[in-house]
């Protein structure tokens, strides 16, 4: 994909102005601001082509994107209702301002909301067709009808603005009714009490559509879709957001509603085809890519194309950052983000994740500066708070990290990072219920979250309750199948609730996992799951470990001394030409507490089939490493006295006949 | 604004871990640790005058100080001085992280605990072994600990502003890292350095673009700092009870003023400043604010004290009822709470108060306490005593004298007392006793006419412990000399004196008052003296517009107004303020010097109007009094008085062997008005012995002769004495009497000499007094004399 075209360029400028300009009006500042960036890391160049004539495609190749683009001169009826009601519309937007919302929306639609709607309450009834209403209206007093009446005489826009602030109220509200952080009353349950309100109206408008003979503009629909989503209502509302992006596409909320919805990257590739095809299309693709943790090479290769339309996007260099993290290169990632702070210092968004990756690298001195640099840029953004408390975090002061996570959270309930990153604390501090309930919300949040749902099942491993963390790892491992610690979980777990085959083939998923990414190749995972089938590289020794002593629960000692001899191959690394096809490659770990356990092992089991040279070779192994000397030495005197005793055997039984006649001396 | 820890808190941990590394040579070592502790202990008063210029230190000191204390000693590692060991490790602390490590170090400089001890022997680690460890309690153990536990209670964006903050302190030491080794280059923060940023990039401006900001106050300072300065500026304001200079003031609110965290000490710095002022309500209002934000943190504790302040705040104001209900109720919490302290000391103030104001007290319906007031000391001093609370003991020693005193009882007993409470003091370091043990000992040598003693002890009160003694002492002992001065007739000395007393003084309204009191009573003296009437009825009317509360000056004014009414020939109403002034003393049970001289006062009266014979018993009855009580200027004056009784009635000669008892006596004490009366009580009586002499026999005549020109050598003594207190009258009447003298012996010319001589001073007196009432003097001049031809 190469550059755009002059012309395409102005057009896509034109539109991302008028995406601007059109989420503002709405109020829907976090869309308009990220259009606004994207508006700006084009290219700068001159604005001299102006027509707005050509409305083709920029995208050359793969997928020929067609053009987002309505025209821009708008609907009439539209148009002409919102010239109308300009005045009040200018009162209810600067209300909006204000933060007033109850009054923002009384502005268009006086009185309370109707408070019934089937979509919310039931889900299930409603699969489908959402103007199926007939109930819903015959059940509704006759309010609703006079709100109808009162609103089918507005401009789209005046009527999203009206819901959309009534929405916000409902937010405001919920968040002051609920209980502190974490204590005794917050359950996490407290309920938007505007949505069935919001709801019901939009149904009736979406009903009473075609017959107006008005077209929908995208942004009710995006609308709805808040509401379903809500309401829990996924695959509903995935048809709206659809709907709504179909409509306009430049709405950049609408996207990231829908990705937040989907949950596997199966779903995503689901309704790839029913998106219209246009760049927008391309960037959420990248985006929900990276949120689920598909960080292919196709995605990468899909990011740098769009990067090379908006070289200097923030948000696209971000994801490129989030995509490395995720493959664990915390040093590419870490430059990436160090770049984007020196160009941008005051941008806080995404600075949590940057935060991880510098806690995970360890570097706290660049820690403490990016929290001092947030914290002077606003201390009360989320992300800010979860700098800090990483900081906290890595300084081992895990009573005040957890401090900065819960206001974080105060913040923004619903900021992820901070429910699991609190967990993780909480696991720390020895408070497994808190964890557990960190853990939790954090799932509930986003289900997409591996690392919540892996540290819900250590905590429960900490609480001895295996079958259970089972569950929870096997959801981690489903959500990042490539990542041989999760797997690892798994197997263990398995392990410890006697299914041991069921574990050894987590294990020898791990391993393959291992592989994986230790090889780097992206296409070559596949279902080989027998040893043989490894690639280069070193395996780790403890996965091995592990797995033999699965074997050996199942009294399959010959495989079980196989693994062990695998085990101990780690220490040389694969310069044993049958486990590796290129040698010298890689060195080995050297000798491990694993790889040390697992030659005891080995000396044992050759000990007691009585090979006792083979054993003592892996006892004297022992002591040479230093490791269970006490252990090793008892087992050279043991082998050497056995050696001994077959050869006296004869003359020991008959000093023991003497003694057995004459009885004992002494 | 932080808590506790500022920059130059940081720096001073520095030089902790310094000396703890064993780099301060051991010749460094006393001057770097008596700086530390200087920085973090306040000082205790003591007497000394280096002391003060040392601990008027600024809370904010900046780095400097800091270069200035280690620049001067070279560090135990050979060619640094430990100026660079200390820039070394201040410029170690690269980034905001470095601090955090720096801070979780300090736990280092401590003594192991058994547990860390373990872990350390486990872990291989041995301490170096000339590394010296605080114990935990060590003052610089506690400092290390707090500032560590300080730190830990930091919110992370105040730990930033720590950071911002030190990073400005440090600043203005860049010039010297050049000369550290390894530490130059490294910028403020590593971070910055290792992202290659320079100043004007918008990174380095979001992170230390506010470096440039001169506002420096804000974290500069602590709480603690300011807590420590505002309890060093009530310990001044209550001990010293001067007020706050305006400088400071000014500085206080700066600092206290944006942090928006207001101490409750500046509300008792505000009410005290107030009380001192004189602004009655803001004093009451500032007090009540203080107690209640007291009443948040603590419980009742502190609420005998605000009832205390509370009562000397009324009486100060001369609220006496309001002042003695309060007192009543802090005696009752004191007790309730069993506060041996506040108790001990609410007691012995009700007790100096009934003795200040006997009056006003009893009017207020105080029955005094416990039987009498002898009691009451003996009984303060046994709790005193008990509760090992030496200052009261010794200012209740010092009561005791002032009582025993005061009722003319022995005055070595009040001699013993002054030595005991003296010794107290010197043994306790009782450093706030001293003046009023020096003001007492000045009173005792006073009344004992011992003159120049008395002043001495006001001089050594004035030079060597003016800094500790109370505002009110020192004005106290200057007022006394100006007074002495006075008296002994040089006037100008003495309202010089008043005059040079600092002006800050007369910002307190209370000693504003007294000064102006007393500056008005010499004033008045001095107008009496010169018979300039009319400047004497003006000053006494504005004195009494001002009436002091103080019982001493109420007293020297009634004198004065009875001299005033004296001279102007009112000598019935004069006779009226004489019974009513003596009366009032008698039920008050005043001192016994002023009932004396109410005593002297009526029978110099009765000499005035012409009858010294009435005034007979009084007088005698005024010398035995003062004899006993060993008052002896008052013996003098009363000895006067019977003297000329006795040149009345004709016992010229007995009066004559009583005067030449006595002036020797009084010439010593100075009082140059009482050695002019004497000298010509005796002028008299040589006058009246040489009458008594037989005109005919020869030796008689000789006699005569001689006695007469034995009391003209005393008129002239009594002429000069007259003089120099510009008494113009009293010089008038030894001219007068002059003249008469040569007249009778017959020099007619001599006798016109000594009138033109009466005239010319009287008219010398009448110009500079520019009064009208000369012709007035004149006629009771011509009219004295007259008598005097007479007699």
């Amino acid at each position: 994909m190469g550059t755009l075209s002059e012309s395409d360029t102005a057009q896509l400028k034109a539109q991302l102005q008028d995406a601007v300009t059109s989420c503002t009006d709405r109020c829907l500042y976090q869309s308009a601001k990220w259009a606004a960036e994207l508006l700006n890391s084009l290219p700068s160049s001159d604005l001299t082509s102006g027509s707005d004539t050509d409305v083709d495609s920029p995208m050359s190749d793969s997928v020929p994107p067609q053009t987002p683009m309505r025209p821009l001169p708008k609907d009439r009826i539209e148009a002409q209702l919102e010239a109308r009601e300009m005045h009040k519309f200018l009162l209810a937007k600067t209300y909006f301002d204000c933060r007033e919302y109850d009054r923002c929306a009384a502005v268009f639609i006086p009185g309370t909301l109707p408070k019934s709607s089937t979509n919310l309450s039931s889900p299930q009834s409603t699969k489908g067709k959402p103007p199926a209403k007939g109930k819903a209206k015959v059940a509704t007093p006759t309010k609703t009808k006079s709100t109808m009446d009162s609103i089918s005489g507005l401009s789209q826009k005046a009527i999203f603005l009206a819901l959309y602030a009534k929405y916000i109220a409902g937010e405001k509200r919920k968040d002051e009714e609920s209980e502190m952080i974490l204590g005794p009353q917050d359950g996490g349950v407290t309920m938007n009490k505007e949505l069935n309100g919001i709801s019901t109206i939009l149904e009736d408008w979406f009903s009473n559509l075609a017959s107006s003979g008005r077209q929908g503009q995208g942004w009710l629909e995006y609308m709805y879709g808040i509401v379903l989503a809500k309401g829990k209502n996924e695959n509903l509302a995935k048809q709206w957001f659809i709907r709504s992006v179909h409509l306009y596409p430049y709405n950049w909320g609408a996207w990231q509603e829908l990705s937040s919805i989907l949950g596997t990257a199966e779903e995503l590739s689901l309704i790839t085809s029913k998106l219209p095809q246009n760049l927008m299309t391309f960037v959420f693709h990248v985006y929900t890519s990276q949120e689920l943790y598909q960080s292919t090479d196709q995605v990468h290769t899909e990011l740098s194309q769009i990067q090379d339309i908006f070289p200097s996007s923030a948000f696209l260099k971000t994801q490129r950052a989030l995509l490395f993290h995720h493959t664990k290169d915390f040093d590419e990632a870490e430059s990436i983000f160090s770049g984007l702070l020196q160009s941008d210092p005051h941008r806080i968004d995404s600075l949590d994740n940057y935060s991880n990756i510098l806690y995970v690298m360890g570097l706290r001195p660049k820690l403490a500066f990016l929290a001092q640099l947030a914290t002077a840029t606003d201390k009360f953004r989320p992300e800010t708070c979860c700098v800090v408390g990483n900081y906290y975090s890595l300084k081992s002061e895990h009573e005040k990290a957890v401090m900065y996570f819960r206001r974080a959270l105060t913040l923004d309930r619903n900021f992820l990072s901070a429910w699991t990153l609190m967990g993780h604390e909480f696991v720390e501090m020895k408070n497994t219920h808190a964890a557990i309930e960190s853990y939790r919300r954090a799932v509930d949040v986003n289900r997409k979250d591996y690392r919540a749902w892996y540290g819900l099942g250590q905590t429960y491993e900490v609480l001895e309750m295996h079958s259970y963390a089972l569950f929870y790892h096997q959801r981690a491992a489903s959500l990042r199948p490539y990542d041989p610690k999760l797997w690892m979980a798994v197997g263990q777990c398995f392990g410890k609730v006697g299914k041991y085959a069921n574990g050894i083939r987590a294990y020898k998923r791990a391993l393959v996992a291992g592989s994986y990414y230790d090889a780097g190749a992206g296409s070559s995972f596949g279902s080989q799951e027998g040893v043989s089938g490894l690639g280069g590289g070193v395996l780790d020794p403890e996965v091995l470990y592990q797995i033999a002593l699965l074997y050996e629960r199942l009294n399959d000692l010959q495989e079980c001394a196989a693994y062990m001899e695998l085990t101990i191959a780690q220490e040389e690394g694969p310069e044993y030409e049958e486990y590796n096809p290129m040698p010298g490659e890689i060195t080995g770990v050297g000798v491990t507490p694993t790889t040390s356990k697992a030659r005891m092992w080995l000396a044992r089991w050759e000990f007691m089939r009585g090979m006792y040279q083979r054993s003592m070779e892996l006892a004297n192994e022992l002591c040479q490493d230093g490791v269970e000397v006490e252990d090793a030495k008892a087992l050279v005197r043991d082998i050497r006295a056995r050696i001994e005793r077959e050869k006296d055997e004869g003359a020991r039984a008959a000093v023991e006949a003497v003694e057995r006649r004459f009885g004992r001396k002494t | 604004m932080s808590r506790y820890l500022t920059p130059q808190k940081i720096s001073l941990l520095v030089l902790v871990s310094l000396y703890c590394d064993s780099v301060v040579p051991s010749s460094a070592t006393i001057p770097i640790l008596s700086f530390i502790v200087s920085h973090l202990i306040p000082a205790a008063p003591s007497n000394s005058h280096k002391h003060i210029s040392n601990g008027s230190q600024d809370a904010v000191s900046s780095v400097r100080v800091f270069e200035d204390v280690s620049l001067s000693y070279a560090s135990s590692i050979p060619g640094r001085t430990l100026l660079d060991l200390f820039l070394k490790k201040m410029w170690e602390i690269t980034s905001f992280d470095a601090l955090h490590s720096f801070f979780d170090s300090l736990g280092d400089l401590l003594v192991r605990t058994r547990e860390e001890a373990d872990r350390d022997a486990a872990g291989g680690i041995i301490a170096p072994p000339d590394r010296i460890f605080l114990s935990r309690i060590s003052p610089l153990g506690t400092f290390v600990r707090r500032a560590q536990l300080e730190f830990t209670r930091l919110q992370f964006h105040d730990a930033v502003k720590l950071w911002f903050a030190f990073l400005k302190y440090r600043a203005p030491t860049a010039q010297w890292t050049r000369r550290v080794a390894g530490v130059a280059g490294s910028g403020i923060d590593i971070n910055i350095t290792d992202l290659g940023l320079q100043p004007g990039d918008g990174l380095f401006e979001v992170a230390y673009g506010n470096l440039d900001d001169t506002d420096e106050v804000e974290e500069m300072v602590s709480l603690d700092d300011i807590d420590r300065m505002l309890d060093f500026q009530v310990d001044r304001l209550q001990r010293l009870g001067c007020r706050l200079p305006d400088d400071m003031e000014e500085q206080l609110r700066n600092m206290v003023g944006p942090s928006g965290t207001v101490l409750r000490q500046s509300h008792l710095v505000k009410f005290f400043d107030a009380w001192r002022a004189g602004d009655y309500t803001s004093a009451f209002d500032n007090l009540h604010r203080y107690y209640d934000y007291a009443m948040q943190t603590r419980d009742k504790m502190h609420y005998q004290y605000a009832l205390l302040h509370m009562a000397i705040l009324q009486a100060d104001f001369g609220c006496f009822s309001e002042a003695i209900a309060a007192i009543n109720e802090t005696i009752a919490t004191a007790r309730e709470n069993q506060d041996m302290s506040c108790l001990n000391f609410s007691l012995s103030w009700l007790n100096h108060m009934s003795k200040a104001y006997p009056k006003q007290m009893k009017g207020a319906g105080y029955m005094g306490m416990i039987g009498s007031e002898r009691d009451g000391l003996i009984f303060l001093k046994a709790k005193a005593r008990e509760t090992k609370m030496y200052s009261l003991l010794s200012s209740t020693l010092l009561n005791e004298a002032k009582l025993s005193l005061s009722n003319g009882e022995s005055v070595p007993r009040a001699f013993e007392h002054t030595y005991q409470a003296a010794h107290l003091n010197i043994r306790e370091n009782i450093i706030s006793n001293y003046g009023g043990q020096m003001l007492l000992q000045s009173t005792i040598f006073s009344r004992l006419g011992v003159t120049h003693l008395s002043s001495v002890y006001c001089e050594i009160l004035l030079h060597c412990y003016n800094i500790n003694s109370p505002i009110e002492e020192n004005v106290r002992a200057v007022c006394r000399c100006a007074y002495m001065a006075a008296q002994a007739g040089r006037y100008d000395e003495g309202l010089s004196m008043l005059e040079s007393i600092e002006p800050d003084v007369h910002r307190t309204l209370k000693l504003h008052q007294y000064i102006v009191s007393y500056t008005g009573i010499i004033k008045v003296k001095r107008a009496l003296r010169r018979a300039d009437l009319v400047a004497c009825s003006h000053l006494l009317s504005q004195l009494r517009s001002g009436a002091a509360l103080d019982p001493e000056i109420s007293f020297l004014l009634s004198q004065c107004r009875i001299a005033h009414l004296t001279l102007s020939g009112r000598f019935s109403d004069a006779f009226n303020l004489i019974e009513d002034v003596g009366s009032e003393l008698k039920d008050e049970g005043a001192d016994l010097y002023q009932r004396i001289s109410m005593l002297v006062a009526k029978a110099t009266l009765f000499a005035k109007v012409g009858r010294p014979e009435k005034g007979f018993s009084v007088a005698l009855r005024a010398a035995s009094t003062a004899y006993r009580a060993r008052l002896m200027p008052c013996l003098w004056e009363a000895v006067g008085c019977v003297a000329n009784v006795l040149n009345a009635v004709g016992e010229s000669r007995a009066a004559g062997r009583l005067l030449d008892a006595v002036i020797p006596q009084a010439l010593e004490s100075s009082d140059m008005a009482l050695c002019a009366t004497l000298y010509s009580f005796q002028a008299d009586a040589y006058m009246g012995m040489a009458g008594e002499e037989d005109e005919s026999t020869s030796t008689g005549l000789r006699q005569r002769a001689a006695k007469v020109s034995k009391a003209e050598l005393y008129i002239d003594s009594a002429r000069e004495s007259f003089k120099r207190t510009e008494d113009i009258q009293g010089e008038c009447e030894m001219l007068a009497k002059k003249a008469l003298i040569a007249k009778l012996r017959g020099d007619d010319k001599l006798a016109e000499d000594w009138a033109e001589n009466y005239l010319r001073t009287r008219d010398a007196a009448g110009e500079r007094d520019d009064s009208a009432d000369g012709a007035e003097g004149w006629e009771r001049g011509m009219g004295r004399r007259n008598g005097e031809g007479e007699g």
